[in-house]
This record gives C-alpha cells, sequence and structure tokens, in this order.
C-alpha cells in the first residue's frame, strides 16, 4: 500500500524504473514492441477455417442438396436370399409389384382384392393436407416410423422396441377374433388400431376420426396383400422348369389367377368366419368356476403353466421365439451351418463343377449373412405372458381371453385349445385369469388394495 | 488518442518469431516439431488459448445453430421431407424419425451450453482478457490454462462421435432426466450416446474447473500495482464471479453425472425407482429416486445460467461506457449487483422444478428467492440506463450489438417474472414461453454481448478492425430476424404450445398454430444465413481488415495500452495504475478521456502526448 | 448522414416496445393466446398472469422507452459537448432498488394463496381415477362400484378420461416407466408424473366439453404423440358413461347392443363376493 501511494505520486517516466527497481516482473524480449502488420497470434487459425468448410462440404457431400427422393418400397431381402434369387429375378418381382400394388405414394390394387381405393389414398403417400384440407399420409404420419414404408415391421424406431413392430408381409396377425390360422376382419383391425395393443409400444389410435382408423386398417391390409403376394411370388422361382429361363410369366391374368387371388381370398373369408363363442352362463357360480378354471390351468390338457409358470408370472419357459423372429433365427442357423460346413469341405478333392457349385455356395452364405446383419432385427425372444399384471395385450374383456385360449396367438407359441379343452371349460380358464391379479388372502380397505402393486 | 509512438523504427520483428525461442540456429526437425507444437498448438500464452477457445465455440456455434434449423424445420412442417438431412430416412422420403428430433434439440442445446456459450464467455473472453485487463503478462498458472483447452477436446470427440454410435446422439433433452436417461431401453439415444453425452459432459467441467481456479488466482494476485478490486473493470468484476460459480457449482453436477453414468453402466440405482420397466425389459437395481436428478442437475445448472450471461453483462458494461464516453453509472452497485445475481444463483434452483412432484412447500420458497433475484437483474438495467444517459453515443457495430444487449435482457428478464409465479408455471412450464425466455437471455442476450465483445476486441486480438459496414448489416439482419423467431414464442407459450414436440398440431388446442411456426422458421432460416456475413467479415478482416492501433475505440482499460496484437508477455513495460475504468469525459483536460495507467499529475503531458 | 444512421438505429431500437406489444395485441385476435379455462381455480392463475403482464409490460415499454429517446437524444452526432462525467447516483441507486424490491416481494406474497390452493390443499377425498403414464399413452383405472382402485370392478381405459362437473376430482397420478407430466391447458392443472411417485392432482371443472391431455415432459420418442382427451360432463352422463364403458370391458360376445350388453354384465355376479361397497 505504501509503495502504491508512492508510485502515485511519482513522475511518470521514473514509475517504470521504479517498478524494475522494486522487482516487478518486466516482460521478456526487448522494450519496445512496434505494431505490426495485422496477424494471428494463435496456433493453427487455419485448421478452423478449413474445419467450418469442412463441416458445410460434409454436410452436402454426404446427403447432397436437393429434395430428398419419393418413399419406395423395400424388397423382402431375407426372403429373396433365402430363395437364391438372382438380381434379375429381385428385378422382376419389383417390377411385377410395382405393376399391381403401385408405390407408396400411388397405390393400387386389383380389384380382386376388394380394397377401397379411396381409402388407400387417405393413408398413403407423404404427409400433407389436400385442397379441402382433408390429411393424406396417415400412414406415413402415424406408422411408417415403426411398422416400415413397406410394413416390414423395420421402421427407425423399430429396433428399440420390445417387442418388435408388426411385419405385416406374412400376412400373420395375432390379436383376432377368427380361428387361428385365419386372417383377421376388417373389426379386428380396427380394434387393434383403436385400443392399441396394452403392455406394447403400439398405442392407441381412439382419438383418430372413425375415417381415418378405418383408412388405415384398410391400409394395413393393402400392405399385408402385397408382402404376401410377394412372398408368393420369390417361392415360385422354385416351380419354374428350365424353360422358362429362371423368370416368372408376366401374364396379368395368370399372376392374379394364381398368386393374388388365393391371398385375397383369404382375406376375404375371414370375414365371416368368426370364432362361435358360447355365452357364459348368466347365473354362473363364479367362484366355481374361477375354482374349475384353476384346476384346468394346472391340468394337463391345457398345460398353461409349462409356459405361464406356476405362478402365473409368465417364467415357465422363456426360450420361444415368435414366427416372425423365429425367421430370422433359422436364417442366421442356416447361415451358421453352411459356413460351417463349407469350411470344413475343401476344394482340394473337388472337381471343377463342385468348386463351381462350392464357391457359388458361399457366395450365396456370405450374402444372406450380410442381409441379416442389415436387413432384419437381431431375434428377440418372446416371454409368455405375466398373467398377474392385468394387462393382456389383445384385450383384456372376457372375450377376447376367450378367443386367445380358444384359437392361441397366431404367429406365437400360444397353441390354441379348440379341441383339447371345450368351450365351457375355456370360460373356467378366462374367469379364473381374469382373477390372477386380485389373488388376496385379506382384508379389504381403501388403503388396502387388493392389487399388490397398488400397495406401495 | 495515447498512442506510444516506436522510437527504434528498424525493429521490424514479428511477434511470432519474437516467441520461438532464443536460439536460431534451427535445431533438428523433431526440435522445430516440438517447438512448433509448444508454441502454436499447445501453447500456455493466455491469449493463444483464447483464441484456440474462439474459434472452436464459433465453428460448434455453426454445428448448433444448424441443429437449431432442422429442428426449426420439423416444428413448421412436419413430416415433411428435411432439406439435407432427409438423404438419412430416404426409405421414408426425407421423414425424419421421431426420435431423430428428440436427438436434434438434446444435441442442439447441448452444444450451444456446454460447447459453444460457456467456453466462449469463460474460454475465450476470460482468457484473452482478464491478463490484459489486470495488467498481468500471462495467467497464474499457463500450463494449466493450456490443458483448461484441451481437456476441452474429448468433449468435442465424445458429443461428436456420439452422433454416429448406434441409437445416435443422446435424446432425452439437455437436462437428461433419469429415467429416461438412465435405462438405457427408453430411447434409442439413451444407449451409447447417452454415455458420451456424460463423458463429455464430465470433460467440460474439468476445463472449466481448471479454468475457474486460474482465473480466481490470476485476478486475485496477479493485478498490477494500483489495481485495487475497486478499479478492475466489469468485464474482470463478471469473469471473477463466474469462476467463483463454477467452482462451487461445478463439482455437484461432475458428482450427479458419475453417478449417471454408474446407474447406466455398473448397474447402480442412485435414480431409479423399485421394478421401473420401461420397454418391456427388465428391471434393473432400484432404490433411487428421478427427483434427486433434478436436484443435483439444477443446483449446478441454475448457477450456469448466470455463468452463461455475467460475463457477457460485464463486457456490455465496458463497451457501452467506451462509445458513450462516459463512466459506469453505479459502479459500486453494478459490482454488487453481479456479486448478488451469483449469490442468490444458488438457491432458487427449485424453480425449474415446481411442478417436477418436489414438495410444493419448497415450491414457495424457491419462488421467494427467485422473484428477489429479479432485482439485482434490474438494478443493473437501470445502470446501464444511466451510463448511456447524457452521453455521446458512437453507434459503432460494437455500440449496437450492446445496446441491443441492454434491450434484450429486459425482455428476457422479465419474461422471467411469469416463470417465478408458481401458479403461472403450473400452465407455462414445459411450453414455448420457457424457450422464449432463454433463447431472450442466452442469444438475443449473451450471444448478441459476445459478438459486442468480438467486434470491440477483435482489434487487440488481430490487429485490424472488422468491416463496420458490414458488421451492421450483420446486426440488423440478426436483430430483426432473432426478434422474429424469439419474440412470437411468448404467444406460442401462452396457447400452452409444448416444447419438444416432433408435431404438436395433433392437439385440438395447438392445431391454427403452424403458419405462425413456419413463419418464424423462415425467421431463423434468415438469421442462421446472416451469420455468414459475419463469418465472412470475422475471417477476411483477420488478413485484410484496416490495421488498428493499440486503442482503436480510445478506451482507457489496461488491455489498450498493449500493442495490438500483445505479444508474449503482453506489455511494453509494467503497466502502474492510478485510477479506475471508465475515465471518459473527464473535465479538465485536453482529450476526452484519461487511461487507467494515466498518472494524475501528469494530465497536462498525457493529452501533450495525444496530440500527436 | 451520421445524424440519418441514428435515427435508423434508434427507431430501430423503438420497434421493440412498439411490436412487442403488438404481438401481444395481434396474437389474440388470431386466437393464439390462453386457450378457454374450465376450472375453478383458472381464474385466479389467469388473473395473476394478466396481473404480471402489465406489471412487465409498463416496465417494457418504460424501459425500451427510455432506452430509444437516450440513443435518439445523446447520439454524438447530435450532442456538442461531452459526455456527462456523472459515476451515479445514491438516490437514485436507493430508489431503484426499494421500489422493484417491494413490488417483487408484493408479487410473491400475492401468489401464495393460489398455488397454496392448487398444489397444497388437497381435498379429503377417494381418488375419482388413477392416471399412470406410460410410453406412449395415459392408462386410466377407475375405482369402479365399489369406491377403491385395485379390485376386480376397476374399469380401465387408455386415453380417454372423463370426469364429472361441478365437483371436485382428486387424481392419483403415478408413471409406469420414465417421467411424464400430465398438463391439461384448459384447466391449467400441469403435474410431472414421477415413477415411483404417487402425485395427488385436484381441480373443479365447471363447464362442459372435450379439450386435450397434453404430455409436457420429455418421455421418449413418441413424447409428441401422448395425447389423451378429458371430457367433462354432467354428472349422470359420465355415470352412464361409466356403465357403458364397464360393460364393454366384461363383454363376453362380440355383438350385442347396449343394453343388452350392460344388463348381463350387471346381472353377472362380481369376480369376488367381497366386493360390497364399504
Amino acid at each position: 500500500m505504501k509503495m502504491l501511494v508512492r508510485t502515485l505520486d511519482m513522475e511518470y517516466e521514473t514509475v517504470s524504473a521504479f517498478a524494475a527497481q522494486a522487482g516487478f516482473k518486466t516482460p521478456s524480449g526487448d522494450l519496445i514492441r512496434r505494431d505490426t502488420r495485422g496477424h494471428l497470434s494463435s496456433g493453427l487459425f487455419p485448421v478452423w477455417v478449413l474445419g467450418g468448410v469442412a463441416v458445410v462440404l460434409l454436410l452436402l457431400t454426404t446427403t447432397g442438396c436437393g429434395k430428398t427422393a419419393a418413399a419406395s418400397y423395400r424388397l423382402n431381402m431375407v426372403e429373396s436370399a433365402k430363395q437364391r434369387l438372382k438380381p434379375e429375378q429381385e428385378q422382376q418381382v419389383a417390377t411385377i409389384l410395382a405393376a399391381l400394388f403401385g408405390t407408396p405414394d400411388e397405390p393400387i390394387a386389383p380389384s380382386e382384392c376388394g380394397l377401397d381405393a379411396a381409402k388407400l389414398h387417405l393413408a398413403a403417400g407423404p404427409v400433407r393436407s389436400d385442397i379441402v384440407g382433408r390429411k393424406n399420409g396417415l400412414y406415413r404420419e402415424h406408422c411408417a416410423h415403426c411398422h416400415g414404408v413397406t410394413g416390414d415391421g423395420m421402421g427407425p424406431t423399430a429396433a428399440f422396441l420390445n417387442p418388435y413392430p408388426r411385419d405385416y408381409r406374412p400376412g400373420v396377425f395375432k390379436f383376432k377374433s377368427t380361428e387361428r390360422a385365419d386372417k383377421p376382419t376388417h373389426a379386428d383391425l380396427v380394434m387393434v388400431l383403436r385400443n392399441g395393443l396394452a403392455g406394447s409400444s403400439m398405442p392407441s389410435f381412439a382419438l383418430l376420426s372413425d375415417a381415418k382408423i378405418d383408412a388405415l386398417s384398410e391400409y394395413v391390409k393393402y400392405l399385408s396383400i402385397r408382402g404376401e403376394v410377394e412372398l408368393a411370388l420369390m417361392r415360385a422361382f422354385f416351380e419354374l422348369d428350365d424353360e422358362d429361363q429362371g423368370r416368372l410369366p408376366e401374364d396379368r391374368e395368370f399372376l392374379i389367377e394364381e398368386i393374388v387371388l388365393p391371398v385375397a381370398e383369404a382375406w376375404q373369408a375371414a370375414e365371416d368366419a368368426l370364432i362361435d363363442v358360447p355365452e357364459m352362463a348368466a347365473d354362473i357360480d363364479m367362484a366355481a368356476s374361477i375354482a374349475k378354471g384353476k384346476e384346468l390351468f394346472y391340468g394337463n390338457k391345457a398345460n398353461c403353466v409349462k409356459c405361464h409358470g406356476v405362478t402365473g408370472l409368465g417364467d415357465g419357459q422363456v426360450n420361444d421365439y415368435d414366427d416372425w423372429n423365429k425367421v430370422v433365427l433359422q436364417a442366421q442357423k442356416t447361415v451358421q451351418g453352411g459356413i460351417e460346413q463349407a469350411g470344413e469341405a475343401s476344394t482340394w478333392d473337388m472337381d471343377a463343377d463342385e468348386a463351381v457349385e462350392h464357391r457359388a455356395e458361399l457366395a450365396w452364405l456370405d450374402r444372406f449373412q450380410k442381409v441379416l446383419e442389415g436387413n432384419a432385427l437381431p431375434p428377440r425372444t418372446i416371454r409368455p405372458r405375466n398373467l398377474r399384471q392385468g394387462i393382456y395385450r389383445g384385450g383384456m374383456r372376457p372375450l377376447d381371453l376367450y378367443y386367445r385360449i380358444h384359437a392361441g396367438i397366431n404367429g406365437a407359441p400360444m397353441p390354441a385349445a379348440k379341441g383339447t379343452v371345450p368351450p365351457e371349460d375355456i370360460w373356467h380358464i378366462v374367469n379364473y385369469i381374469r382373477s390372477l391379479p386380485y389373488d388376496f388372502n385379506g382384508t379389504l380397505g381403501v388403503d388396502k388394495p387388493m392389487v399388490a402393486r397398488d400397495r406401495l | 488518442m495515447s498512442t506510444v509512438e516506436p522510437t527504434s523504427p528498424a525493429v521490424q520483428e514479428s511477434p511470432q518469431t519474437s516467441v520461438a525461442p532464443s536460439h536460431s540456429h534451427a535445431a533438428s526437425t523433431a526440435g522445430r516439431l516440438s517447438t512448433f507444437l509448444s508454441t502454436y498448438v499447445f501453447s500456455k500464452d493466455h491469449k493463444v488459448i483464447g483464441l484456440q477457445f474462439l474459434f472452436s465455440t464459433l465453428l460448434w456455434f455453426l454445428v448448433g445453430g444448424l441443429l437449431a434449423l432442422a429442428v426449426r424445420w420439423q416444428v413448421a412442417w412436419p413430416w415433411s421431407d428435411v432439406p439435407v438431412l432427409g438423404k438419412l430416412f430416404a426409405q421414408q422420403g426425407g421423414q425424419m424419425a421421431p426420435e431423430f428430433y428428440t436427438m436434434l434439440f438434446t444435441m442442439h442445446a447441448t452444444v450451444m451450453i456446454f460447447l459453444v456459450i460457456i467456453p466462449i464467455l469463460a474460454g475465450a473472453f476470460g482468457n484473452f482478457l482478464i491478463p490484459l485487463m489486470i495488467g498481468a503478462d500471462d495467467m497464474a498458472f499457463p500450463t494449466l490454462n493450456m490443458l483448461s483447452y484441451w481437456f476441452m477436446w474429448p468433449a468435442f470427440i465424445a458429443f461428436g462421435a456420439s452422433f454416429f454410435v448406434e441409437g445416435g446422439a443422446a435424446s432425452s433433452g439437455w437436462t437428461s432426466y433419469p429415467t429416461l436417461a438412465t435405462n438405457v431401453n427408453s430411447s434409442p439415444g439413451s444407449g451409447w450416446g447417452q454415455t458420451l453425452w456424460l463423458v463429455g459432459l464430465t470433460f467440460v467441467g474439468v476445463s472449466s474447473m481448471l479454468g475457474s481456479v486460474n482465473y480466481m488466482t490470476t485476478i486475485i494476485l496477479m493485478r498490477a500495482p494500483g489495481m485495487t478490486m475497486f478499479r478492475l473493470p466489469m468485464t474482470i468484476w463478471a469473469m471473477f464471479i463466474t469462476a467463483v460459480l463454477q467452482a462451487f457449482a461445478l463439482p455437484v453436477l461432475t458428482a450427479a453425472g458419475f453417478m449417471q453414468l454408474a446407474d447406466r453402466t455398473i448397474g447402480t440405482g442412485f435414480f431409479s425407482p423399485e421394478g421401473n420397466i420401461v420397454n418391456n425389459a427388465m428391471a434393473g437395481a432400484g432404490g433411487g429416486q428421478p427427483l434427486l436428478w433434478q436436484h443435483l442437475f439444477w443446483f449446478y445448472s441454475h448457477p450456469a445460467v448466470y455463468i452463461m450471461i455475467l460475463p457477457a453483462m460485464g463486457m456490455v458494461s465496458d463497451i457501452l461506457t467506451t462509445f458513450a464516453r462516459k463512466p459506469l453509472f453505479g459502479y459500486r452497485p453494478m459490482v454488487y449487483s453481479v456479486a448478488g445475481i451469483a449469490g442468490l444463483g444458488f438457491i432458487v434452483w427449485g424453480h425449474h422444478m415446481f411442478m417436477s412432484g418436489m414438495n410444493p412447500a419448497l415450491g414457495v420458497t424457491f419462488m421467494v428467492s427467485t422473484m428477489m433475484i429479479a432485482l439485482p437483474s434490474a438494478v443493473k438495467t437501470f445502470n446501464w440506463l444511466g451510463t448511456i444517459w447524457g452521453g455521446r453515443i458512437q453507434l459503432t457495430t460494437s455500440m449496437l450489438f450492446a445496446l441491443s444487449f441492454v434491450s434484450m435482457f429486459i425482455i428476457g428478464g422479465l419474461s422471467g417474472i411469469f416463470m417465478a409465479a408458481t401458479p403461472v408455471d403450473i400452465f407455462i412450464h414445459d411450453t414455448y414461453f420457457i424457450v422464449a425466455h432463454f433463447h431472450y437471455v442466452l442469444f438475443a442476450g449473451t450471444a448478441m454481448g459476445v459478438w459486442a465483445a468480438i467486434y470491440f476486441w477483435f482489434p487487440k486480438m488481430f490487429g485490424r478492425t472488422m468491416n463496420e459496414f458490414w458488421g451492421k448489416v450483420h446486426f440488423f439482419l440478426t436483430f430483426v430476424f432473432l426478434n422474429g423467431t424469439f419474440f412470437t414464442m411468448h404467444i406460442l407459450g401462452a396457447v400452452g404450445f409444448p416444447r419438444r414436440l416432433a408435431d404438436a398440431y395433433h392437439y385440438e388446442t395447438f392445431h391454427h398454430l403452424q403458419p405462425l411456426n413456419a413463419f418464424m422458421t423462415y425467421c431463423a432460416i434468415g438469421m442462421v444465413a446472416t451469420q455468414i456475413i459475419f463469418a465472412v467479415n470475422f475471417f477476411w478482416s483477420m488478413f485484410y481488415g484496416p490495421v488498428a492501433g493499440r486503442n482503436p475505440w480510445s478506451a482507457n482499460t489496461l488491455e489498450w495500452t498493449a500493442p495490438s496484437p500483445p505479444g508474449h508477455g503482453n506489455f511494453d513495460y509494467q503497466p502502474v495504475v492510478y485510477r479506475g475504468p471508465y475515465e471518459y469525459s473527464v473535465p479538465g483536460i485536453d482529450g476526452d478521456h484519461l487511461m487507467q495507467t494515466d498518472p494524475p499529475n501528469q494530465a497536462a503531458a498525457a493529452a501533450a502526448a495525444a496530440a500527436h | 448522414m451520421k445524424r440519418f444512421a441514428a435515427v435508423f438505429w434508434s427507431l430501430l431500437f423503438l420497434s421493440v416496445p412498439v411490436l412487442g406489444v403488438a404481438t401481444f395485441i395481434v396474437g389474440p385476435a388470431y386466437d393464439i393466446w390462453l386457450p378457454r379455462d374450465v376450472s375453478e381455480h383458472g381464474a385466479a392463475v389467469d388473473g395473476l398472469f394478466y396481473f404480471i403482464l402489465v406489471l412487465t409490460g409498463v416496465v417494457f415499454i418504460a424501459t425500451e422507452m427510455v432506452l430509444f429517446w437516450f440513443i435518439w437524444k445523446y447520439d454524438e452526432s447530435k450532442s456538442n459537448g461531452p459526455g456527462r462525467y456523472v459515476h451515479g447516483s445514491h438516490t437514485l441507486e436507493v430508489v431503484w432498488t426499494i421500489i422493484p424490491a417491494a413490488v417483487l416481494l408484493f408479487l410473491a406474497i400475492y401468489q401464495m394463496n393460489t398455488w397454496a390452493d392448487v398444489k397444497m390443499r388437497r381435498p379429503n377425498m377417494s381418488p375419482t381415477v388413477e392416471v399412470v403414464g406410460r410410453q406412449f399413452e395415459w392408462r386410466l383405472r377407475y375405482p369402479g362400484r365399489d369406491g377403491m382402485l385395485g379390485t376386480p370392478d376397476d374399469l380401465h381405459l387408455v386415453n380417454d378420461l372423463h370426469l364429472p362437473i361441478d365437483e371436485d376430482i382428486l387424481i392419483q397420478l403415478k408413471s409406469m416407466d420414465v417421467l411424464h407430466s400430465f398438463f391439461l391447458p384448459n384447466v391449467r392443472i400441469k403435474q410431472d408424473a414421477v415413477p415411483g411417485m404417487k402425485i395427488p392432482v385436484w381441480f373443479k371443472a365447471r363447464e362442459e366439453g372435450v379439450f386435450d391431455i397434453v404430455c409436457a415432459e420429455l418421455c421418449g420418442w413418441g413424447h409428441y404423440k401422448m395425447k389423451g382427451r378429458v371430457t367433462f360432463e354432467p354428472r349422470e352422463a359420465f355415470d352412464r358413461w361409466l356403465e357403458r364403458k364397464y360393460a364393454e370391458q366384461e363383454a363376453t360376445q362380440p355383438t350385442g347392443s347396449e343394453a343388452t350388453m350392460t344388463s348381463r354384465a350387471a346381472a353377472r355376479p362380481a369376480l369376488f363376493a367381497r366386493n360390497e361397497p364399504l
């Protein structure tokens, strides 16, 4: 402080001398530093300039400028690889499908399919409003990011969902009111859209208008029919003679007659093929029914505990797969087995033809593996339902549970009880299952709820 | 202008060579390489480090701005073909997936907060200006300083890499709330993306911590003789108090970050409740509380928002006084206000959590402290107005940005009062009202302050001035577009338009708001495009701008006595300080200002020198 | 020329208060304003909003006008003399510290009652409905005839919330997985749903209508589509709706008129004998 006061009194010129004398640090280098022409005293500045330019260029070159191309359908690569289709055969399938079913923006359907073109138009295309203000592109807006534009259950979000979204292409649907092997009715699809699938990532779209739900159900049917036709076409190559030279006949009549019609007819037949559900007796003794149901649950005929577990928690067996995941799993096993086998073989002992075949086999295995890595979701097991939660994917009505038990779940390991368990007995099982979340032995009260989870 | 005339004209040295070691006989290539590395890459000179921060953060500013444009595109035209990014979604015809949108706004905020605003204020300007303004030759710990920059690079790499990992970058919001952020199954970006995010955050925290220790020590111990604390320019006071804020708040965030990392990787359950099943995956360890993260996070992040504005306030004070040619109105109240904001800033964090499920009684206490924190900001605003009152205002680009800081900060600050009122917050929490508020304080406030500072100190950094005309064009367009983009967000918020929604128009309440959002997106596009003008001006002027002398703005603080740009060691001789900052329009002298180094009884001599 | 530039810039700063106020006048004209409020406490919330709007509006206009005026008046091309060499004014500092402090303190105290009403003074009743947020839907559970949640006669629904008007409503808010937030814009209600916590939400609706339920806390990719609908209707209509929905839930046949479904469901014995209301 004293030093400070002293400096304040000094002559200007002597200050620096005093400061130096007092031991204040003076900068290194020359005393006088002149201003220079402007330059950069920082390191590596060109790097930042280049960095900024690089970021912009990178964006533009990797992604390109201009509008993105219209959405397009993706070929069923797993099936194509399985059937060992050649590129020109894949191309033919794509062309036939385009001719029959159009594009995601402009869908068309053969009249034999019985699909309503107006509804398809509402559901298809990019998300936009038409002149009247009607919203098009419903599917793209609500469904495509999970179910994919092609309906293959492989949209951008799909990989992160458990369970995976439905792949419509095999034409197999789980939750419906028809027999196990039948297609769902239109009302079934509407119900799934309306209620969602409780406990999965499929939300309820009940807040959409009826017209929109209708249009979306129609579009799902359309994608499913298209997918099944695609599968049938791919499998048809196997049936060809040599004189066909690996090309399917492109006669429209033939294609409709042989390929499309069987698929479409299955869908139409479903509308009239509802399961006949007997009435549950109005004066049923509930307690007795539940007891009987419990007997059946643990019995050999229905054998529920095998999968659902003796506690009903769904831990009976946890290593099974649903059909969609089985396809990928089996394909993986085929590829794995084939690679091992091919690895053991040695071209040393082969003649020219065998060697060519061997190499072709290896090439096919390699291609299949790439397809499975890039075009299929890693298989996930399916857990049997935890019956203590009171959450049932296909709906919690007694009717829904009846359907599930009677027809099983198509595409899942849940078997059909039809034929094994008589209809009244199915009602007993239904009543037992509905009592499971409330399996409770204590005093009831506002703060003593039946459901254990609520007691937390 | 008091420019010291060089007395020996023959000395033609560029500071670059003066920085090189004295043995001019070149050593081996390895020696030259290590010299190059230690001079330009791993430099310990605070000015070099400051510029390294500046360039890095400006680059990330570009990235953050582009992310914002993608967000704005989706909000304005949901599910349409996104330009450039649409190519990533070619299968869907260019329509982005909803999880991509959550990633966009998460990374926009993360980049802007942690990689742009915090480093540019403390890292770029703090580093560059503190020794110069207090009369020191460098920071107290030059090596630590160098490390504080290079610790940002792992953060750059972590955040940058997170865009390319499976599942994409973090998508739980920059607030990263559990259990969305802690549970790997809850969202695509909660996988590797979130882990890398936490890693990046930790490195930014370390870098800030190193910086703050350095700044506090330097400011306390290395001031020039005569530079008492109450003669420090407001920039330094702000940097000092910001450093204190960093030091006390950061450890909490780092700890919370480690806890969340542990929850995600080694199966702890700090933030996960018992039996928490997300997306049908198995529940992890439980026994934790999601609200715990919120408390820990906001305990840091609320002081963080003051870290993100106080330096800008300080710099704006300096700029306003320089171009109004007037002392700062109420220097001590200003200092106390900055300290008050910082102090109160530690007891208001709960105002981010009014709706969170925290005890509502706590809501009352936080509401009171939040109301009170409006007071020092108001005092500062009045003092700024007092500063320009009666001045001789020179409307340079820098001054325009500084004035717009005041104007926009008023809006940002006043909108904060709505959310401090808890019943009103019931409605506007998580709506665009909040988005409007923080964009006003952060962008219309701090970023404008940053631009003011860039235009102001550019001559000191690079020895040349930026182009005034194009600077004013940049200012005008930015000002117009930012208000078009962000002011309308206030009324959007009044409707209750929620944040972070990929598509809000399917709600009846928000159905009619699409045209307004389209307007805002056009303004946003204009705003980002305008920055091209700034970028061109910035880089052009660096090489071809008019050469600036030591003191182009006739400012009075210490950095303007050093050469432009200063060499290693900063000053020609040890500066001694005789007066406070902001001695403009001093009566009874010949010039219109006195430098801090002008001795009291030498006013005439200084005036005589200025006449040359 | 310099004066022209100064005028230009000061007018730009003048446009801030002018256009700012204009936005808040034009917005409501285009229905871009607070949505319709049908709740009992909403008037207090909106009243506070308007009070703060007026207060901040006055301060906003005043300070921005002062800023404009100073730029206009003290620009260097206009003024002749040097700047005023003033370091501050103690009086002014005291005045403009005390007055804002008093106003802010008043505001703080003025609003405490409303906050307590909405968030602290819970009505003494059992829940009307339990709302559970889940990625990405609102799962609803009504207690059913026995008035208790967690019994077999509960009604389970998704997204479609019905509530009676002119009655105290108590909602038990939970979350199944991540944070959500139950936001009813037209009722001025918002509450985060926290996994592991059971949070009560209460209000009273005074008018009928159908309104949105919005999720207001980021919960993942589907946050935007977590849309629910709340219908306020008179008690009789509400009860009828409950009956109808319960009958649908208990359906044992695919088709059937509403009446038969209802009567069948009513006739069938409950799952447990111990289901009498307490």
